[in-house]
């Protein structure tokens, strides 16, 4: 039986965020999640840092806290955020005059907004449409949402927080109306997990629904389907917004070397129902042809999707209900110690943590304040160790790498090191392997061995998709049709085993590609997938193996 | 414009060389238009014919599992005594030139052998070039996997972790090695193409055998990526065998396809000894088409647009890697004539979940008749003087049934005799392609 003070359920930004900062002021807490980092919501949105202006005519509130929380994440979260701005964009297809609220609705908010002409933004964006009417930059930005929570759960655990990933609640314990401790299985062994607390946080996004019913509560919870698309290259540097109400399809956000096309909203009853659809894709295009007129030429990589955890009190849903978020205190409910966070985006992640952590201070008496707007999520990197790690690793690899590892990265150069002197002492070297023992298997994302040695070494890695969320290792062009047999390989090698037989790892990496190729099987990404059938079925006969061979 | 020519084949992979050798020997006039390289680029040394049969189970003699398949299936169009044609015909042209592919059998059957991969799996295969014994596999006590330092598409480790599940395979003794690199300065990632070309040059022989021999001493099988040079009849793998005393089997590699590329070589210069023309790097852009029939191809090659003519056409153009079959939001056509090609209205029935099951996408292809001659939606001949061969055919999915160059080789040949036989009509009956001046 473990001992805690705070449970807190869910492994997105909001519950890792509540992680980090119960940690930092102190209050003993544990995090259950039930996949990976972010198995839910936050790794699956376009990746937009909102700067509020989406939301300034119909929600001047969350505009607000937008902009506010868009300029913490860009001080705090450098490793995660990358600063591009982002333009409005008038076209022909919409109102001229929804330009004037929304440009009051962008000033009562504090936003800082600056029209160009449509000449300047096509300089600085040639592929946009020519016919533009008006361009408005914005402060938006992108931020790696996976990476985001990543980097919480490392800060947090440098306050004595702990993560377990995969392990699924099943109980929320109460004695006397009042929440008493939790009971989780590990999904990985089957094992139950008991966990005394005196207070539950209820942070399962789309779940939490559910997670109130497990303690007997009532939530308005509406998941809601969004879908959105992945383009292979990078089409445009800034966040492309149309200028109307919100609408499908009609956010572009550049994403490390890719482009994310999205979102469509349609209510779903499942918070996992996360499997893309064709007609989803089709219009999503549609909708994204008056800004690009080539978006249909574009190679489309993979779609999509993911649920929104709208909070629907009053009835409302899609687009019309809010995107902010509520804390909920069971007390008045009758559940003395559980408190939920209900909606919500991830751009606003922290202040929820935020809210949510207060109201759980103010119930245990602590004082301490808040000061996760304060402190960066990972340090910046010592420059003592990025010189050593010039040494082992491509230049390129190298800054990529530390902005995913964070404070993983010492270790990952320790790996890379340590296989330096081996290459050495045995001739066992090759100029390609960088620094010896160390090389870049995959070429699109730039990942050498030693990170993705770091990364299956930890505890909470059990698979390959594991790792590609880590490390983006599978996530370019040829979607880990080359990288992913080096990876097992090496990792055989290197005596580090996955949940699944080698075969079984592959295969399982190749179908969760396969389900986002599903809805786009056309042009070029239509070849790549029926070369990389061609490989693994055709040449390796991996399918066969998967019952052939005794695991 | 070009000359008029007997028989125009698109398409360099298998099903266009077949095409191409099998018109060309009986004495028509062909020319070879290709874009790229071809399947064989990326595929391997062994001739797969049917792995596996539609229901999923493993096949031992292929020829019998191939009266099994389904009525529209390529092979039941052609039946066996035609596969078994463009098989022959492929074996004798390979060992003409030094490379020589044959089957393993069983009470005096041909019969299908799992060969292993260098991911460590097994796949069934039909043809295997003659340097080891099929029975040297199962025999075997003592393997010795070997690799190169630097070399990361196969990893000796993952091999051995991977045949050890095999219950055949499970208990034999596995001793991994890694030889050295030969480039003393190698600016990019190995790949198997880079170490075949390498074992060709001078000292190319002395690295393979130096650095195995020691290692070898006691082993009664040596796995190895397939490196023994890149040409057809290169003497390597056989040095090696004899110096090290044991079999050696170089394992099914992922592209470069070394071992295709090895019998593309022998196809080659089998091609280039018969005469055949060839035109590489052109890209058929469209067709000319009147009155049933193709009068002229469009070609745009380094730059510049013109036509080209022949009496006879073999379309080997590839299905969708290939880029023969264009697959297009809710629909597929095929590239060169425009035929629409079926699938399901929906796309979600394009595919199935899981990426290995039986998906029509997979299966699309142009819709032929015996002579393999295209049909339209209805059913009715749509062109008289074209053929199709090979991955552009639909109804056979080659990743799953293991039936890739199988099919290519076998419709190939048919196509190509097909398309010499029209020809040589129009010849004698002074008949020129429809249209044009010569």
């Amino acid at each position: 039986m473990l001992e805690t003070t705070v449970v807190v359920i869910g492994g997105g930004a909001t519950g890792m965020g509540t992680l980090r900062d119960l940690s930092m002021r102190g209050v003993p807490a544990i995090l259950l999640e039930q996949g990976g980092i972010a198995h839910g919501t936050s790794s699956r949105f376009h990746g937009l840092l909102h700067s509020g202006c989406r939301y300034v005519v119909n929600d001047p509130e969350s505009a607000h806290e937008c902009i506010e929380e868009n300029m913490i994440l860009r001080r705090i979260g450098k490793g995660c955020v990358e600063v591009t701005e982002g333009f409005f964009v008038l076209t022909p297809k919409d109102d001229p005059n929804f330009v004037e609220p929304w440009l009051k609705g962008c000033d009562a908010a504090g936003i800082k907004v600056k029209e160009i002409t449509p000449a300047e933004a096509l300089k600085l964006e040639p592929n946009l449409a020519p016919d533009i009417q008006r361009v408005f930059r914005v402060p938006d930005s992108c931020v790696d949402g996976f990476r985001l929570v990543l980097h919480n759960r490392m800060s947090a655990e440098r306050y004595g927080g702990r993560a377990y990933l995969y392990h699924k609640v099943e109980e929320i314990k109460q004695r006397n109306g009042a929440v008493c401790g939790v009971t989780a299985r590990n999904l990985m062994t089957g094992e139950l997990m008991e966990i005394a607390c005196r207070v539950v946080v209820n942070a399962a996004g789309s779940w939490s629904g559910e997670v109130a019913a497990m303690a007997g509560l009532e939530a308005a919870i509406t998941p809601d389907r969004g879908t959105l698309i992945v383009f292979n290259h990078r089409f445009t540097s800034r966040v492309i917004n149309r200028l109307h109400p919100s609408s499908d399809g009609d956010i572009f956000v550049p994403h490390g070397s890719v482009t994310i096309l999205g979102t469509t909203s349609m209510p779903t009853d499942r918070p996992d129902d996360t499997t893309p659809t064709y007609p989803e894709v089709t219009r999503l295009l549609e909708i994204g042809e008056p800004l690009f007129p080539q978006v249909h030429e574009y190679r489309i990589l993979r779609a999509f999707a993911g649920t929104r955890p709208l909070y629907t009190p009053g009835g409302a849903s899609g687009r019309k209900a809010s995107r902010n978020f509520n804390v909920v205190d069971h007390a008045a409910d009758g559940l003395d110690g559980m408190v939920s966070i209900f909606g919500g985006k991830l751009t606003t992640y922290r202040l929820m943590a935020e809210r949510v952590t207060d109201d759980v201070c103010r119930r245990l008496k602590v004082t301490t304040p808040c000061r996760t707007a304060e402190e960066p999520l990972i340090e910046p990197p010592d420059p003592a160790v990025l010189a050593r790690a010039a040494k082992l690793f491509p230049v390129r690899a190298l800054n990529l790498m530390a902005d995913r590892l964070g404070d993983d990265l010492t270790k990952t150069l320790q790996i890379a090191e340590v296989a330096a002197v081996a290459a050495k002492n045995t001739k066992n070297t090759h100029i390609t392997d960088f620094g010896g023992g160390n090389p870049l298997l995959c070429e699109c994302e730039m990942v050498c061995l030693a990170e993705v040695e770091c990364v299956a070494r930890d505890p909470s890695t059990h698979s390959l998709t594991d790792i590609r969320l880590r490390t983006r290792l599978g996530m370019g062009t040829c979607q880990g049709t080359f990288c992913s047999l080096r990876s097992v390989a090496s990792l055989v090698e290197h005596g580090i085993p996955l949940e699944f037989a080698p075969a079984d790892s592959m295969c399982r990496f190749l179908q969760e590609r396969w389900k986002g190729l599903r809805p786009v099987l056309w042009g070029q990404q239509a070849r790549e997938m029926e070369f990389s059938r061609s490989v693994y079925a055709g040449i390796l006969n991996l399918d066969g193996a998967m019952h052939e061979q005794n695991n | 414009m070009s000359r008029t020519t007997d028989v125009i084949v698109v398409g360099s992979g298998l099903g266009g060389l077949m095409a191409a050798l099998a018109a060309a020997r009986q004495g028509r006039e062909v020319r070879i238009i290709s874009e790229g390289t071809g399947c064989l680029a990326i595929g391997t040394g062994c001739v797969d014919l049917l792995g596996y049969a539609p229901d999923g189970a493993s096949v031992e003699d292929p020829w019998a599992a191939m009266t099994e398949l389904a009525p529209a299936h390529p092979y039941s169009l052609l039946g066996a005594e035609k596969v078994r044609a463009g098989l022959d015909a492929l074996m004798e042209t390979t060992a003409k030139h030094g490379l020589v592919l044959r089957p393993a059998s069983r009470d005096g059957k041909p019969r299908n052998t799992r060969v292993p991969t260098i991911m460590g799996t097994l796949k069934p295969t039909y043809l295997m070039p003659d340097t080891f014994e099929p029975d040297d596999l199962g025999k075997a006590k003592r393997v010795l996997v070997a690799s190169v330092m630097g070399f990361r598409d196969c990893r000796p480790a993952l091999v051995i972790d991977q045949l050890r599940r095999y219950p055949d395979w499970a208990d034999k003794e596995y001793f991994p090695c890694l030889i050295p690199t030969p480039f003393d300065d190698a600016h990019r990632a190995l790949n198997a193409l880079d170490l075949a070309r390498a074992a060709e040059r001078p000292g190319g022989s002395e690295w393979l055998i130096g650095s195995l021999k020691e290692r070898a001493e006691g082993c009664d099988l040596v796995l190895m990526p397939p490196i023994c040079g890149r040409h057809a009849g290169s003497p390597l793998a056989r040095e090696l065998r004899e110096a090290l005393g044991c079999p050696v089997v170089e394992m099914l590699s992922i592209p470069p396809g070394v071992g295709g590329l090895r019998i593309r070589d022998a196809l080659m210069r089998e091609l280039a000894a018969l005469g055949v023309e060839l035109v590489e790097n052109a890209n058929v852009i469209g067709a000319g088409v009147a009155e049933g029939k193709c009068h002229s191809l469009d070609i745009s090659s380094t730059g510049r647009s013109y036509s080209t003519k022949a009496r006879a056409y073999v379309l080997a153009t590839g299905g969708i890697l290939g880029g023969g079959v264009l697959l297009e939001p809710g629909r597929a056509i095929e590239r060169v004539f425009g035929l629409d090609l079926a699938l399901p209205t929906d796309v979600a029935d394009w595919t199935e979940p899981e990426i290995f099951g039986s998906q029509a996408v997979s299966k699309v292809g142009v819709r032929v008749d015996d002579k393999l001659r295209p049909l339209d939606a209805n059913g009715a001949l749509a062109l008289e003087n074209v053929f199709f061969a090979g991955r552009s055919l639909g109804a056979h999915d080659p990743a799953v049934e293991k039936s890739g160059y199988g099919v290519a080789l076998a419709t190939g040949w048919q196509a190509g005799l097909a398309a010499a036989e029209l020809a040589a009509a129009a010849h004698n009956t002074g008949e020129a392609a429809t249209g044009g001046e010569q």
